[in-house]
């Protein structure tokens, strides 16, 4: 199986809906390992992502368990690029004061595991988790 | 459940011997937690916990082992990990836990 990047193209979006359901984060992972080792990230960094793509998806259960305005389902959008892979976690909601008040433990893991992250702020429409792997 | 726990209780040395396969994340730790709380009431020992064949752990599954040591420590014991894969270790050491838990054994490449 021919499992270089020239197989897949730059700037292809892969979407997957899930409901805000702690059984589904596993199938997030999965997902994201897929689509990282497909465009032929190393096995560390494979991990990396998939353990950032899981506490991600952590982030906005948690988020929803403090306030069950937000929508029940969410996406994420694996963005594909010929030297990284963006990642966009996106959750409606109508109002959230709470956002910054999680443990904060798996922020810090995400930031330590990824390049970049960044996070919404409480006065956004949705909630949004945005984060990206080089490919070295 | 998506992980499989096995456990023995060694009574000579005072402690638990378990070992932990799959994956631990949201869905599944605070089964871990209850688990090994269990344990705890019927044998106040350490817990040495064998990682070879754990796959996965998420900060959630951290949070129920930061639980389970809190209670540990009540009666002056410990837990002990051992055999943890990379992608494991690497998670240990990155929220610091490396220096709070007892890590011993070979780390799997």
């Amino acid at each position: 199986m021919n499992k270089s990047p020239k197989t897949i193209i730059d700037e292809d979006i892969i979407e997957l809906g899930l409901p805000i359901n702690p059984a589904y984060v596993s199938t997030a992972r999965l997902t994201a390992s897929s689509i990282a080792n497909r465009m032929g990230f190393n096995i560390e960094d494979i991990e990396d992502i998939k353990a950032a793509v899981s506490e991600a998806c952590t982030y906005l259960i948690k988020m929803h368990q403090l306030d069950k305005s937000i929508q029940n389902m969410f996406n994420i959008q694996f963005i594909i690029k010929s030297n990284a892979l963006d990642i966009m976690l996106t959750a409606e909601k109508i109002k959230f004061d709470n956002i910054y008040e999680e443990d904060g433990l798996g922020i810090l893991m995400i930031e330590a595991l990824m390049d970049y992250i960044s996070l919404s702020s409480k006065d956004d429409a949705n909630i949004n988790i945005f984060m990206s792997k080089k490919l070295k | 459940m998506d992980f499989e726990f096995v456990h023995r209780l060694d009574k000579a040395k005072n402690q638990w011997n378990i070992s932990i396969q799959g994956e631990i994340d949201i869905y599944n730790s605070s089964l871990l937690k209850d688990k090994l709380y269990e344990l705890l009431e019927q044998e106040k020992a350490d817990l040495y916990i064998d990682c070879e064949g754990l796959e996965y752990i998420d900060s959630t599954g951290l949070g129920s082992l930061v639980s389970v040591l809190k209670k540990v420590k009540q009666f002056k014991g410990n837990i002990h990990l051992s055999n943890l894969k990379p992608n494991i270790a690497k998670i240990f050491k990155i929220t610091d836990l490396n220096k709070v838990f007892v890590i011993e054994g070979a780390i799997y490449e």
